[in-house]
């Protein structure tokens, strides 16, 4: 595991006062660097097997499912239990208490002993105490409209309306998958040195794939179960087109801020991979493919659905931007500059979420050049003081490298309108009204801004009577600087170091620090439920397990699923073909 | 009851939140304890011996610096756990061999020093060898040793009883740190004259404890978890029908 890289391995990189103001960040799409797309480069390279070994399910389609996963060197389990769940105890909330699914990815063989100790406890998730052969926990949720709809259709023969997944891009959305040993499940340390797992949220994305089979083959066994000799089983496209949903909220936002250096080194790849494809000059051949790129991006911007205003906008917007990209390729000949132009150009003419939208096609241009970077985006997390640094180098380093956070002011009331805390209620991380609502008092440290401020402020007035004090002296006169100091000098060596917002300002908007970190993950159909709430989509478009050991089929074929469209189904056609397996 | 060492250190990190310790000390203090209980120095023993005593020492006054040179520091501790400000004191040490290439840190009057290792395996992951050393004033009279190799994950340490007891009125409650820069010091114990009871913990054990910890998970007392999850809530805000707003989800989602 390599430590979070510092500063002197610049390249042609964007700076951080573009990259890293949030509201950017929250513009990003998925990429090919993308946790999902990794791992599923991972398991086509390595023809990881996933075959279903137990599928004892009842008529309802209750009851235990376990897929076998077969890496070169490995083999692990995914353990699926499905219940029965009433309508008012269905909620995507950490604070719900049982779900329709339960699941689990344990390393090694099921055997009896250990699959007793999962059933008293998986189902519990949090409350339950998990085998530390666990290396994921998680649960998810019916769609209950496309599971009733997806049913009803393939019991009659027929094949579902692709349209319903464009709509609602699953079955199932996962609300939680933990992993890193929580309640007692493996840790990441365990993970570091195991080339399956070893890059971040690998297992969990794993996990999440697997529930995506455990849904399809679910599915079709409820459609047998309603009309034995009348359903058909779902069609390839459409297992393909179908997805694992996820629903999200705050919690991601002390993931980001608790982990700087890792999400420093998850932008640093991500930048990188730009600065690569920015450096090549641009062919006829690459020229043809980025248009191609562009009007699939447009097309699936365009089958995007969303009931929230703000969002449906951005993606209007976004859209009217890329036609206005297509157009300019279209006029654009290429030429050894044109990748260089196109960036100054939708710099000046599209929305921030268009031109990621184009940086993320220009990376997925060269696989040769990006997909190296898979295994840099983890890294050691480890923040040291630097005792014997000068405190007056120290100020200097906070006003060169964070003088965005210096910005804050102690008595502006909209600098500090909001707080940060977790709920009694199974710890859910919440925001709440600063003056309005109780508990500031207990507020979790997120807000880096105004803490560096604070320290700056602390800094000046200790140098103007110790000007050639060290830093461990400034910390002995203000040990309560601690923690920030250290952050400063880990975060200040690093292309990347923070993200640069206040997070207590009034304007400030949730939604794009959780969209910060989806987007790494590999989430598309953002559809945000709230402007804190948010669900998504997860390897839509994805290759089936099947087809990970198809020879047949091209890495690079496989590999090409981003941004996927609705399948154009001739209904007859699939009548036919659905009754094939 | 198993837990993993992400949640030992997660729940200690909160629980020493709770109970009035400062962020960074709060990281400091969950990172030695989960670093020793991991590596089969039993950090959970140690704070369990320790937590009624720091729920009531007064967390407002840090260490006093009360001698320093180029090469030497002393830093008074004021009677309180070294799970509190006493890594600036380590820290202010490293700083000094880093001038000097050798500083000699005495910290006084200060409790749970074994958790101190937890500590100064930091100090030999930045390439510094670290020396620690102290006594145990208790019946028999015994002297610790605990020396990291720069670079090095795990320490030597040694234990032993002394054969008599000297004539020392003053209270034996702090620890001497020798850090050096460009050598290693080891403890070699004098071949001539074997201390009693000696107790010698080596690198290679602990890393297999370390391993193992990962593999099976770490054993911890459920009374004392129960008791860090109960501090823990002191900073978990109370719900009401507000406060469920503030999370920005509905409470049912059967669509």
């Amino acid at each position: 595991m390599i430590s979070a890289t510092s500063a002197s391995e610049l390249y042609n990189l964007r700076p951080a006062r573009e990259v890293m103001k949030l509201e950017r960040l929250g513009s990003m799409f998925a990429s090919r660097l993308s946790f999902v797309r990794s791992l599923m480069r991972k398991m086509i390279t390595e023809r990881w097997q996933i075959v279903n070994t137990v599928f004892d399910l009842d008529a309802k389609g209750h009851g235990l499912a376990i897929y076998r996963i077969k890496t070169p060197a490995n083999c692990y389990h995914c353990v699926i239990f499905s219940r029965d769940l009433t309508p008012e105890q269905r909620s995507d909330r950490v604070i719900a208490e049982a779900w329709d699914v339960t699941f689990a990815v344990v390393e090694g063989e099921v055997e009896n002993s250990l699959l007793e100790q999962m059933a008293a406890n998986v189902p519990l998730q949090e409350a339950g105490r998990q085998h530390p052969r666990v290396l994921v926990l998680s649960r998810a949720n019916k769609s209950l409209r496309n599971f009733s709809q997806f049913i009803g259709a393939l019991a009659a023969g027929r094949q579902p309306d692709p349209a319903w997944l464009t709509a609602v891009g699953y079955l199932y959305r996962t609300t939680a998958v933990y992993g890193n040993g929580k309640f007692g499940i493996a840790d990441f340390a365990r993970l570091e040195r195991n080339p399956d797992f070893n890059r971040p949220f690998a297992a969990q994305m794993l996990a999440v794939y697997v529930l995506r089979q455990f849904s399809i083959d679910q599915l079709n066994h409820l459609a047998k179960v309603q009309s034995p000799e009348q359903a058909t089983t779902l069609h390839p496209e459409l297992e393909r087109y179908l997805g694992i949903g996820n629903s999200t909220g705050l919690g991601m936002a002390p993931f980001l801020i608790n982990h700087p250096q890792l999400i420093q080194q998850w932008v640093y790849g991500r930048e990188r991979a730009l600065a690569y494809a920015r450096q090549e000059a641009a062919t006829e051949q690459t020229h043809a493919k980025l248009q191609e790129l562009m009007a699939r991006a447009l097309k699936h911007l365009q089958q995007t659905q969303t009931e929230d205003r703000e969002q449906a906008l951005r993606n209007q917007e976004t859209a009217r931007s890329v036609t206005e990209t297509i157009d300019w390729l279209d006029r654009t000949p290429a030429h050894p500059g044109l990748y260089e132009e196109l960036i100054t150009w939708a710099r000046g003419h599209c929305s921030l979420e268009a031109q990621e939208l184009i940086n993320t096609m220009l990376i997925e241009l060269y696989p040769n050049l990006v997909d190296k970077l898979d295994d840099e985006l983890g890294c050691h997390e480890s923040m040291d003081l630097q005792p014997d640094m000068k405190a007056k180098q120290l100020k200097s380093l906070i006003d060169q490298k964070f003088s965005w956070a210096l910005s804050y002011r102690e008595d502006c009331p909209d600098d500090n309108y909001w707080f940060w805390y977790r709920s009694v209620e199974k710890e859910e991380p919440r925001l709440g009204v600063r003056g309005a609502e109780s508990g500031a008092e207990k507020e979790t440290a997120l807000a880096i801004g105004p803490r560096i401020s604070r320290c700056h402020a602390k800094l000046e007035q200790f140098l103007a009577q110790n000007p050639n004090a060290m830093v461990v002296e400034f910390l002995l006169a203000h040990p309560e600087q601690k923690e920030c100091v250290r952050r400063i000098q880990t975060m200040g060596e690093t292309p990347y170091g923070e993200i640069r917002a206040n997070l207590w300002h009034r304007d400030m908007k949730p939604m794009h620090l959780l969209r910060t970190k989806l987007s790494f993950f590999g989430a598309s159909r953002f559809d945000p439920k709230s402007d804190r709430w948010v669900r998504i989509t997860l390897f839509q478009g994805a290759p089936r397990p099947c087809e990970l050991t198809n020879p047949e089929r091209s890495l690079e074929q496989l590999d090409d699923w981003g941004f996927p469209l609705e399948p154009q189904l001739d209904n007859n056609n699939l009548i036919l073909q659905g009754k094939v397996t | 009851m198993k837990v993993s060492f992400n949640e030992l250190q997660g729940l200690s990190r909160k629980a020493f939140i709770a109970i009035g310790f400062d962020e960074g000390d709060a990281n400091d203090a969950a990172d030695m304890v989960a670093w020793m209980e991991a590596h089969g120095l039993d950090g959970i023993a140690a704070l369990r011996k320790g937590l009624d005593f720091l729920l009531n020492e007064d967390k407002s006054q840090p260490p006093e610096l009360i001698y320093q040179d180029a090469d030497l520091c002393v830093v008074d501790a004021q009677h309180k756990t070294v799970l509190g400000h006493a890594s600036l004191a380590v820290e202010l040490g490293y700083a000094k061999c880093r001038a000097r290439g050798l500083s000699v840190t005495k910290i006084r009057h200060c409790h749970n020093r074994m958790l101190i290792v937890g500590y100064l395996s930091r100090i030999a992951r930045r390439n510094m060898s670290v020396t620690a050393f102290w006594r145990n004033s208790h019946e028999p009279l015994t002297e610790i040793l605990v020396s990291f190799k720069s670079g090095e994950a795990e320490p030597e340490i040694c234990m032993y009883g002394l054969p008599s007891t000297p004539d020392d009125t003053e209270p034996n409650d702090g620890i001497t740190l020798v850090m050096v820069n460009h050598v290693d010091l080891l403890p070699d114990l004098k071949p001539d004259a074997p201390p009693n009871d000696l107790i010698r913990q080596n690198r290679e054990a602990m890393a297999d404890w370390h391993e193992r910890s990962l593999v099976e998970g770490i054993e911890v007392d459920p009374e004392l978890w129960e008791r860090l999850k109960l501090l823990a809530t002191r900073m978990l805000v109370e719900a009401s029908d507000d406060s469920r707003q503030g999370a920005g989800a509905g409470t049912n989602d059967n669509d």
